[in-house]
């Protein structure tokens, strides 16, 4: 296990393929609130996202480092092939963040299945831990069909939830859902709730547990 | 450098799984390096009754999870594929505390792989360009098409250095993508003289293909329009007019129907015998027996059954095109002939096969071309010392400053 760097600040990689000023659903509003209130909290953060143009390392004004990346391949058939070539995007600039900092970033938090094999290659080269953070399932958003499409999605979730230190929900009924689809073991999962008082203690203190690595996994 | 060259070869196929000629490309090149004292690691796809990490002569391979569930198309599954194959080495490096020296990638098959690998341990990335997309298929005509033509412009772009088998493919290679012509590097592919070299008495087996007083004309490859088998059989009248022989086809492709029976209907079905697939062990043989090897090809990145032909002693005609213009000099390690030309094509098989002096003067010089140019040992050796010229500029990069401090 790595070392966790007591004395120092902690230093967190968010990777989500959506980031104000590109709002695409709700996730991207979610991860500015949390990056802000994580900056708020003595939290070194780096955002990695997606941009077609915006591309290249900020210093945000609120105290957040943005990384946005596009796709080096401009002609695809469709989201998944899309998302398998950004990947290597998001490596590179993730790992420029581990190099720079002399290899002390404490963890990767990590929405949704798009930024997963990144997630993974980056834990498995560079012994970085990561949290999933699971926002929505591809059982619910594909309705039941089960198309090579799908599944490979699905697959792609599979392998961001076997190979996470922890999952993060924001409810008990995602909470059951991942257990019934992917089963989990229930104590990988934490619920934490973006409405209370008390959510950015929750995710704090979930982002420590990982990056000392005392998760049972 | 205390320990010696380690490199990481990244191929979608090796033995057993052979697809195409990526396959034995890494195999003898892997065998090769490791044998000029490289430490070579091979990641590759999983296979039936392979094991998943094996040592072979020297060379350690590792058989990566390749995706299985259904996939969208072709495309998405070597994305899928290439997801695990990352994830399978970067465990590896890691747990050989980075010692790794060079990541290679063969194709675009393992471009997302390949570039990943790159950019975490911070390595430098070669290519081999075998084949593009754009040359498969003559012009990018689908979404799917250009998507598959830009990933291999990134890997290309990616690599520290671009590697082709022939000449011809460097120039084309430099049109697709547009690279710095000092980013290319010709080595070529190799044959195998040791495959050729046993013992056996060739009067049985060549009785299975032709009787004794006729001689052997061969074709090795695919049925397909552009390899040219049907010149092959226009020249075949010809060609009969003045020595006595058999033209023995071997291959399988979409043409086979319509090549039997444009021989039959040319009243040529005695003298033409398809053999369809054969076994590595009767092919060796038969390309040993063969008077005259023909590669009347219309489009050929390099031509490998050419130099398979030279190194078993046989003597080769073939169409001035691509990679074979480059691999025969005429009238001396072989015949030229035109492109697309029956008569051209008659011209030199007839040559070849009534002058037995002019046949061993060929046979000689070819087979020591082989030796000076094609052999697989050369090629590794050429390949090691690219391998540490680029190492030595990449010491003096900032990449390797990071790795030193750390």
């Amino acid at each position: 296990m790595r070392a966790f760097h007591v004395v120092s600040q902690m230093r967190v990689v968010i990777f989500s393929w959506e980031y104000p000023p590109r709002i695409v659903g709700q996730l991207a509003d979610y991860v500015k609130r949390l990056a802000d209130q994580l900056v708020k909290s003595q939290v070194q953060v780096y955002v990695v996202t997606y941009h077609d143009y915006l591309t290249g390392g900020h210093d945000d004004s609120d105290g957040v480092k943005t990384i946005r990346v596009t796709n080096p391949v401009r002609t695809h058939i469709g989201v998944l092939t899309w998302v398998l070539t950004l990947n290597q995007e998001v490596e590179r600039v993730a790992a420029n963040v581990h190099y720079n900092v002399g290899g002390h970033v404490d963890l990767i938090d990590v929405y949704d299945w798009h930024f997963i094999p990144a997630a993974v290659t980056l834990n498995k080269a560079l012994n970085i831990p990561y949290i999933y953070s699971v926002e929505s399932l591809e059982d619910h958003r594909s309705h039941g069909t089960n198309s090579p499409f799908n599944m490979a999605i699905k697959s792609i979730e599979w392998l961001g939830m076997y190979e996470a230190s922890m999952l993060q929900v924001k409810s008990k009924w995602m909470q059951d859902e991942v257990l019934r689809t992917y089963k989990v073991p229930r104590d990988k999962t934490r619920i934490i709730s973006p409405e209370s008082a008390d959510w950015i203690k929750e995710v704090l203190e979930n982002y420590s547990s990982v990056a000392r690595g005392t998760v049972s996994r | 450098m205390s320990r010696n060259l380690s490199v990481m070869m990244l191929s979608w196929e090796f033995p057993p799984r052979i697809i195409g000629g990526i396959s034995p490309h890494v195999y003898y090149l892997s065998k090769s390096l490791a044998r000029n004292g490289v430490k070579v690691y091979v990641i590759t796809c999983d296979f039936p009754n392979a094991p998943q990490h094996e040592t072979i002569d020297g060379v350690e391979v590792f058989r990566i999870d390749s995706y299985k569930n259904p996939s969208p198309d072709f495309a998405s599954w070597v994305y899928l594929m290439n997801v695990n194959m990352q994830k399978e080495a970067a465990a590896l490096i890691n747990s050989l505390n980075g010692e790794v020296d060079i990541i290679h990638a063969h194709d675009w098959l393992v471009a997302t792989a390949g570039i990943g690998l790159k950019h975490v341990f911070r390595k430098p990335l070669f290519a081999t360009i075998h084949s593009t997309e754009i040359g498969r298929r003559n012009e990018i005509r689908s979404d799917y098409e250009r998507m598959i033509h830009e990933t291999e412009a990134w890997l290309t772009y990616e690599a520290w250095k671009v590697i082709c088998c022939s000449n011809y493919m460097i120039s084309h290679v430099q049109w697709a993508f547009g690279l710095p012509t000092d980013k290319l590097i010709m080595i070529p592919n190799g044959v195998n003289t040791e495959i050729f070299t046993e013992n056996e008495d060739l009067k049985e087996p060549r009785r299975k293909f032709a009787l004794p007083e006729e001689k052997i004309a061969l074709f090795v490859g695919r049925l397909v329009y552009e390899k040219g088998v049907h010149l092959l059989i226009n020249a075949a009248p010809r060609v009969l007019e003045k020595v006595n022989a058999k033209f023995v086809i071997v291959g399988n492709g979409y043409m086979k129907e319509q090549l039997s029976s444009l021989v039959k209907g040319m009243g040529l079905a005695h003298k033409v015998l398809f053999t369809g697939f054969l076994d590595d062990v009767t092919l060796r043989r038969l390309q040993r027996c063969a008077d005259v090897s023909v590669v009347p090809s219309l489009f050929e990145p390099f031509g490998i059954v050419a130099l398979e032909a030279m190194a078993a002693k046989s003597p080769v005609v073939v169409s001035d095109t691509g990679g074979l213009s480059e691999i025969v000099e005429h009238d001396l390690t072989g015949v030229k002939t035109y492109v697309n030309s029956p008569e051209s094509l008659a011209w030199g098989v007839t040559r070849v096969l009534s002058d037995d002096g002019y046949a061993n003067w060929l046979r000689t010089n070819a087979f020591r071309k082989v030796e000076e140019k094609y052999d697989w040992n050369k090629i590794a050796q050429q390949t090691k010392d690219t391998y540490n010229a680029v190492l030595n500029e990449y010491s003096r990069s900032f990449w390797a400053q990071t790795h030193r401090t750390n």
